[in-house]
């Protein structure tokens, strides 16, 4: 019961980050006791008596954990992502050969059955655990490096995307005003537009490559980045305590840095945990269209394009790429949920 | 009809530019041509004041040689505008070049009477026949072309010919609806309706010929040889590959302007590795540019052996030891001699890292892909060629002969020497001595690396009868019967891009036309020997300059008119008078033409220079 955790020490509490605003030294009494309650994401804070006597070190981040934590699909989520992650870092030593070498004339012929030793395939052919592509390329390990492509494109577009995204709602939140209109009028002018429209449409003019694919998929979800931010931005500007510290005349930067950025980050982490999802997506999409990653770099879209006519004859080189795909969307969809329950509670309906 | 004259006129005026200070006769003799028609002489008049405007310009040379034969008739034979065959007031059309200067190969074409038609030459072609059969130049009623001014979609989308079929319907970008011609002078088609559907997917075409919805395939996938062959409800007919994919190389982009980084690439390419994993059963390794069974091949000289301490050593020389950087461009675009064009591309770039050089592998749309390779815009690129005609002019000529376009860079004047030779001399043995020669020069200066002729196939449903692979591409759906249905429906891999072929040379538009044009010859059913079509018999002098042939009598076209000898001039003339207003088609390049024949009359370039 949440009660029980209450009164708890909690380790994760401690030992999270805290990526709180050290306010501490001009944090009035009013305002620690705002602070504190604003913290308390969690069901379990609303029901301790005197909010000020809990420290709010482990408020936001040890509770949104351990909430987490006691999501079953999130945890899942994790576990995914982990072993994406950690295949991903260690694919040259977990691949059995390199991923773009063509091994035709090694015994092998371009779109060979997986053959793995153990479940009986003879011995004196050379083991392929998913069997090879259409150029005689092993497709397991073509899958493991793909992950590399697919995790650094879908983070990288989606850390771009964030950075330029909550400076552009920063902005258009807290000045108001022409600011705000002309800012997200413009980004209302990019979400006209269908995404990945938007996206190969960008890509089309800047050249196709796994670089222009990042920063395409990146411009387009720029709006969705900023309006989360700048509907945040415009709540926290007309609360109290940072009409306080306009009242005290703090400088407008720090009010940004110290006081509304820290605070809109909790619906931002979520939103950009499910772009990575969308991102994945999106990135495989491209090379599915030729206009992301060029061959011959192993990236699970492009696998998929190029083997799309063998689906009859050799469906295990779309099926393993596109369980690939799915694995890694999944990962990043479970866990961009579980965060959502954790971090927002205004989401969690 | 307005539209009549118009032709008239602009044969006129083909004259007269082409006479280059034509003298007044010519002018009036071409007005008399339109008076075979209630038409107002002075639009007439107006023409030819512009095309002497023209003539001005330029120096004379030489008048006319023959002109506008027109008799003076009644104007009131507007039923069938003078083309019907038994009324006896035919008034034949001819059209002349001044002189053999102009660079092609007709001096005259001319209708002698209603059934005949005579071809002058300005040197003898031994492969005349063969391009005369060739689709692109199927004959059209001369009103048809009149009427919608010789192009645009009016002409492209609705083809009028004396084919077995005639167009019913065309859906764009769905289907292409054709049905049985009930007065055709042939055998009747086999089936009431032709269906022409498409599907770039290999797989998507093999589900739909599986599950029953169409009749017959083309270019069935690799991998699914095997799965037709045994299918008892299917049949697979193999196509010989009389194709050649190559690896093209423009000598006049750096650095491919060094022979030796060429040659290097030909001993680096292991196309033995590219056959074995990447074409079908019936392909070959392709040891120059003619396919074995295309008049011209020869069996020496074979290409390079796979050397790469060789190609190193070239490349070294001619200072890229450490390698360059490169773009390989291709379209995405099943052909024949292209079954897998991402994976070959692919392992053209893995095998050319061995001795350095980074290739960038890069697809195009397929148009621009085209477009960009023949102006001389790509370094290297993937591109082949599927035989026309069975000869070496069609292979040879079109890339590297006079004629050719800048595909390879600028072109290499011994070996179009030697190509212009061998189009001109009668004796076959000389002929292939002359052609071993090209292919000899072809193998030191490498413009391109011919890597493998490209078995192919159709598959078809087990019943239907006379099922063909045709070796040109060019499969005859009117002899084939689809069991008991009705509609026969054919899944090819692209849809046709026009119906006017005169102006097309993508071969999935070609078959489309050659179901519903006829040329003066064709090919047999399934082969490549020329037959009677049109021509009920065809006869040619001593040396091969003049041809004379004697079209069917009773041919109708769909459209009603009956054929005769006006429609062939007509065509053809469309076609080589670059002058004429009815020289437009749909892009106006008329690619077959210039490249068989050698050139266009009043060609743009010539009469400025």
């Amino acid at each position: 019961m949440p009660d029980e955790h209450a009164s708890e020490p909690s380790t994760f509490a401690t030992a999270a980050p805290v990526p709180k605003p050290d306010f501490a030294g001009d944090a009035t009494e009013v305002e620690r006791e705002l602070r504190a309650a604003r913290s308390g994401a969690g069901r379990w804070r609303r029901k301790v008596p005197d909010p000020l006597e809990v420290q709010p070190a482990r408020g936001l981040w040890g509770n949104a954990f351990r909430q987490l934590l006691r999501k079953k699909s999130a945890v899942v989520g994790m576990v995914m992502l982990g072993i994406l992650v950690l295949v991903a870092v260690f694919a040259p030593l977990i691949a059995p050969y390199d991923p773009n070498e063509v091994l035709l004339g090694q015994g092998v012929t371009p779109r060979d059955a997986p053959c793995i030793h153990l479940f009986g395939c003879a011995e004196d052919t050379p083991q392929h655990i998913l069997g090879t592509d259409g150029n005689g390329r092993d497709e397991f390990s073509r899958i493991l490096f793909g992950a590399r492509v697919s995790l650094a494109a879908g983070v990288g577009a989606v850390l771009f995307a964030v950075v330029i995204g909550t400076a552009i709602g920063l902005v258009a939140g807290y000045y108001g005003r022409w600011a705000d209109s002309v800012l997200m009028r413009l980004m209302d002018v990019l979400l006209a537009f269908p995404s990945l429209l938007l996206a190969i449409f960008i890509v089309t003019v800047f050249g196709p490559g796994l670089v222009n694919a990042i920063f395409a998929i990146s411009i387009v979800s720029i709006p969705i980045y900023a309006r989360v931010v700048r509907s945040t931005v415009v709540s926290l500007r007309e609360s109290d305590f940072v009409k306080a510290d306009i009242a005290l005349g703090v400088s407008t930067p720090r009010i940004i840095w110290h006081r509304i950025l820290p605070n809109s980050l909790t619906p931002l982490i979520v939103q950009a945990t499910l772009g990575v999802a969308t991102a994945v997506l999106e990135i495989a999409a491209l090379s599915f269209l030729g206009l992301g990653v060029q061959p011959p770099t192993a990236e699970w879209g492009s696998m998929l394009a190029a083997e799309r006519n063998q689906v009859f004859t050799a469906p295990h080189l779309v099926f393993f790429p596109g369980i690939a795909i799915m694995w890694n969307v999944l990962a990043f969809n479970l866990l961009g949920d579980g965060l959502r329950d954790a971090l927002d509670p205004r989401l969690n309906l | 009809m307005r539209s009549r004259k118009l032709l008239a006129a602009s044969a006129a005026l083909a004259l007269v530019v082409g006479a280059c200070g034509s003298d007044d006769d010519s002018s009036d003799d071409a007005s008399d041509a339109d008076t075979a028609e209630s038409v107002a002489p002075d639009d007439a008049e107006s023409e030819d004041t512009e095309a002497s405007d023209d003539a001005e310009e330029t120096e004379d040379t030489e008048p006319a040689t023959e002109d506008t034969e027109a008799s003076d008739d009644d104007a009131d034979d507007s039923d069938d505008d003078g083309d019907a065959a038994a009324s006896g007031d035919f008034e034949p059309m001819s059209v002349s070049a001044p002189d053999c200067d102009y660079g092609g190969l007709f001096d005259t074409i001319a209708a002698v009477d209603e059934l005949t038609v005579e071809f002058t030459l300005c040197q003898p072609d031994v492969a005349f026949e063969s391009k005369v059969a060739f689709s692109a130049f199927g004959i059209w009623p001369d009103e048809v072309l009149e009427e919608t001014g010789g192009g645009g979609p009016e002409l492209f989308e609705n083809p009028v010919g004396t084919g077995p079929y005639m167009l019913e319907q065309w859906d764009r970008g769905n289907q292409l609806v054709m049905s049985a011609n009930p007065d055709y002078w042939g055998d009747a088609a086999g089936s009431d309706t032709l269906v022409f559907r498409w599907s770039e997917e290999a797989a998507q075409r093999l589900v739909e010929l599986q599950s029953g919805s169409v009749d017959g395939i083309d270019n069935p996938g690799r991998d699914d040889f095997e799965v037709i062959s045994s299918d008892d409800t299917l049949q697979l007919l193999e196509r010989e590959g009389t194709n050649v994919f190559y690896l093209g190389l423009n000598r006049d982009i750096p650095p491919f302007d060094d022979e030796r980084v060429r040659q290097a690439i030909a001993m680096a390419l292991d196309r033995q590795r590219i056959v074995d994993a990447f074409y079908p059963p019936g392909s070959s390794v392709a040891d120059q540019f003619l396919p074995s069974s295309i008049f011209g091949y020869t069996e020496e000289p074979t290409w390079y052996d796979v050397d790469l301490d060789m190609a190193r050593e070239l490349m070294a020389e001619a200072g890229y030891a450490d390698g360059f950087d490169v773009t390989l461009n291709y379209r995405d675009v099943v052909r024949s001699y292209l079954p897998s064009p991402g994976t070959v591309g692919v392992d053209i770039q893995d095998q050319l890292s061995a001795i350095g050089i980074n290739v960038t592998v890069e697809v195009m749309e397929s148009g621009a892909f085209l477009d960009a390779s023949a102006a001389g815009e790509l370094p290297m690129y993937m591109l082949g060629w599927g035989a026309d005609y069975p000869d070496a002019t069609n292979f040879l000529d079109f890339h590297f002969g006079v004629g050719a376009s800048d595909q390879f860079g600028e072109g290499f004047e011994d070996i179009q020497a030697l190509l212009t030779e061998g189009g001109q001399v009668n004796d076959p043995d000389e002929r292939l001595d002359i052609y071993m020669q090209a292919t000899e020069l072809i193998k030191e200066h490498v413009p391109m690396v011919p890597v493998a002729h490209g078995g192919s196939g159709t598959a078809y449903r087990a019943d239907v009868t006379n099922a063909q692979a045709s070796p040109l591409g060019n499969e005859r759906f009117s002899v084939m019967e689809p069991g008991d249905r009705d509609t026969f429906v054919w899944m090819q891999n692209a849809e046709p891009i026009g119906l006017y072929c005169a102006d097309e040379t993508d071969g999935e538009s070609l078959r489309a036309c050659e179901q519903i044009n006829e040329s003066l010859l064709s090919y047999e059913v399934g082969g490549t020997a020329v037959e009677a079509a049109l021509a009920e018999s065809w006869e040619s002098n001593e040396d091969g300059t003049v041809w004379t042939f004697t079209l069917r009598d009773g041919v109708t076209f769909h459209n009603g008119n009956p054929l005769d000898a006006n429609d062939v001039v007509a065509t053809y003339v469309a076609q080589w008078d670059a002058a004429s207003p009815l020289h437009v088609g749909r892009e106006g390049t008329f690619y077959y033409f210039s490249a068989d024949f050698l050139g266009f009359l009043n060609a743009p370039e010539e009469e400025e220079g």
